[in-house]
């Protein structure tokens, strides 16, 4: 246990030093979150944007989160770091468990900027319950990214290789999660594929959460996404190789 | 007990084979060399002897422990620099010092960073963040993280390669201070002259031991070449490479016969480089 608060105590002291990696991560999202803010202005009034633009900013965290995390572990991979750390005794569960708990603090950040930013933006009027709901929601799927981020970078051996992870794991889970369409008009191969991402389960529960859609659960995908980032958390320590 | 153990020690990389069956037994409290070409097997070897690799067959003991069954309790006894600086850039010295000194939970942890900065020499740096170092100084951060916990071997991979010549000089300073503390030292390198600095050389080549043996008694096993010209002759002859052997052959052209060993210690280019830059 003390050595994953060591490891997390060193990731956010990296983060706070490395200025530009910080600002990129929170201000990207934010740039882009804009962007659809000009798209959104020229769709036909009457559109309903309240049913899009959370999923969306949720989406953003998601692959952020996601994308940083799996390339900051492989370059500790390349630079030999992470070989060094396991010579110098840290278990694979101590550096996983740090790094969680170092980029959750990164994923936290993203999480208040980007939902604050697309309530601002949108002038989505809703009570303190559901915006705190909605953050937790986005928060939880920023955690279960960051998993998500560690073990695809368990296979990588460099930077290289988690490019094709990219748009095979962030790019069908925007069609098939019900970010644009819901998962009913969908084939039933597509919608049941859909159940494999984890923007899939924090869909249905900002869904729920803003009254699209009154018939998701909130507990029951809660439970789901929570358990899957268990089950990410159990499969990357052991993918996460000590020895070659 | 022994610092290193090896036996039939096979590593395959697919159909590389980086290790053919490597024997080798070290024994403890000296400096010890792994010489041999780019490509020889010596990371290999280093990494199999840490634990960081699995070898294919064959066995290792380290300090009496199996590296991979054993590694908790041996990672408390070895220290491990490798090839590359492996430290956290935007970090200090002192910082990375700090992250892998508390995975071994040293006692006084502040006071030992101290103590190792001094040791390395880095402590008027010690808060600059260390992708600002050369690349020597980054391998001295690094050789400071391998010694946090006062290891009884520490195994060292190619800790001078791109090192300028008065650093390395100070390296080997470094490391005979380390040797007489009773450290055991296994360090590999590239570069053939750093064998005369050791206790002992293990020779490597495509992944076979060649020879393990004192640097002296390497030095027995070539030939020199003499060349003596006069006015109207000129002579040359092959010799073994021994002082004695010199003295003897000289005998012949009128050296005194009292003495029995001729030893010319010549600067290498090296130590004339040095001192050209220290004046």
């Amino acid at each position: 246990m003390h050595r994953t608060f060591v490891v997390a105590r060193r990731v956010l002291n990296q983060l706070r030093r490395d200025r530009r990696f910080l600002a990129f991560s929170v201000l990207a999202p934010l740039l882009i979150i804009y962007f659809f803010k000009i798209f959104f202005d020229t769709m036909p009034q009457g559109f309903n944007t309240a049913r899009y633009v959370v999923p969306i900013a949720a989406f953003m965290v998601h692959f952020l989160a996601f994308l940083l995390c799996a390339i900051v572990l492989v370059q500790e991979r390349t630079a030999g770091t992470l070989e060094r750390m396991f010579i110098n005794g840290f278990r694979r569960v101590e550096i996983i468990s740090g790094y969680i708990l170092g980029y959750t603090a990164l994923a936290t950040l993203q999480a208040i900027a980007v939902l604050s930013e697309t309530l601002l933006l949108f002038g989505l009027d809703y009570s303190w319950e559901t915006i705190l709901g909605l953050f937790v929601v986005i928060w939880l799927l920023a955690l279960t990214s960051v998993l998500l981020g560690i073990l695809v970078s368990t296979f990588a051996r460099h930077e290289g290789q988690v490019l094709p992870f990219i748009p095979l794991i962030t790019l069908p889970s925007v069609f098939l999660s019900g970010l644009i369409v819901d998962t009913d008009h969908l084939p039933t191969w597509g919608a049941w594929l859909g159940h494999a991402f984890p923007l899939f389960y924090a869909n249905r529960m900002i869904q729920r959460i803003t009254n699209v859609q009154q018939s998701y659960s909130i507990w029951v995908n809660a439970v789901i996404l929570m358990g899957y980032g268990g089950a990410i958390l159990l499969l990357a320590s052991r993918t996460l190789r000590d020895v070659e | 007990m022994n610092a290193i153990d090896v036996s039939g020690l096979v590593k395959r990389y697919g159909a590389l084979t980086a290790l053919h069956g490597v024997d080798l037994t070290l024994p403890q409290g000296c400096i010890v060399g792994l010489l041999g070409p780019n490509g020889a097997g010596k990371s290999t070897l280093i990494k199999a002897l840490v634990g960081a690799l699995r070898p294919t067959s064959g066995s290792i003991r380290v300090l009496g422990l199996d590296p991979l069954k054993d590694k908790a309790q041996l990672r408390q006894l070895i220290g491990y620099m490798p090839q590359s600086p492996a430290l956290y850039g935007d970090l200090s010295a002192r910082e990375n010092l700090r992250f892998f000194g508390q995975a071994h939970q040293v006692q006084d942890l502040e006071q030992r960073i101290a103590e190792i900065l001094e040791f390395t020499e880095l402590s008027a740096r010690a808060d600059d963040q260390v992708y600002t170092f050369s690349g020597g100084m980054q391998k001295r951060v690094s050789l400071a993280c391998a010694l946090f916990h006062r290891p009884q071997l520490l195994l060292l991979d190619e800790p001078t390669a791109a090192v300028d010549p008065h650093l390395k000089q100070r390296s080997w300073v470094l490391f005979r201070e380390l040797a007489e503390q009773g450290m055991t030292l296994f360090l590999s390198t590239h570069l053939m002259d750093e064998a005369l600095l050791c206790d002992q050389v293990v020779v490597l080549r495509e992944g076979r031991v060649l020879a393990v043996d004192t640097p002296q008694g390497l030095l027995q096993r070539g030939e020199s070449h003499i060349m003596l010209c006069a006015e109207d002759a000129t002579v040359a002859m092959t010799i073994a490479s021994t002082p004695a052997a010199l003295a003897q052959a000289l005998h012949s052209y009128g050296f005194d016969e009292r003495f029995h060993t001729l030893l010319i210690d010549a600067d290498s280019l090296e130590t004339i480089l040095l001192k050209l830059v220290k004046e």
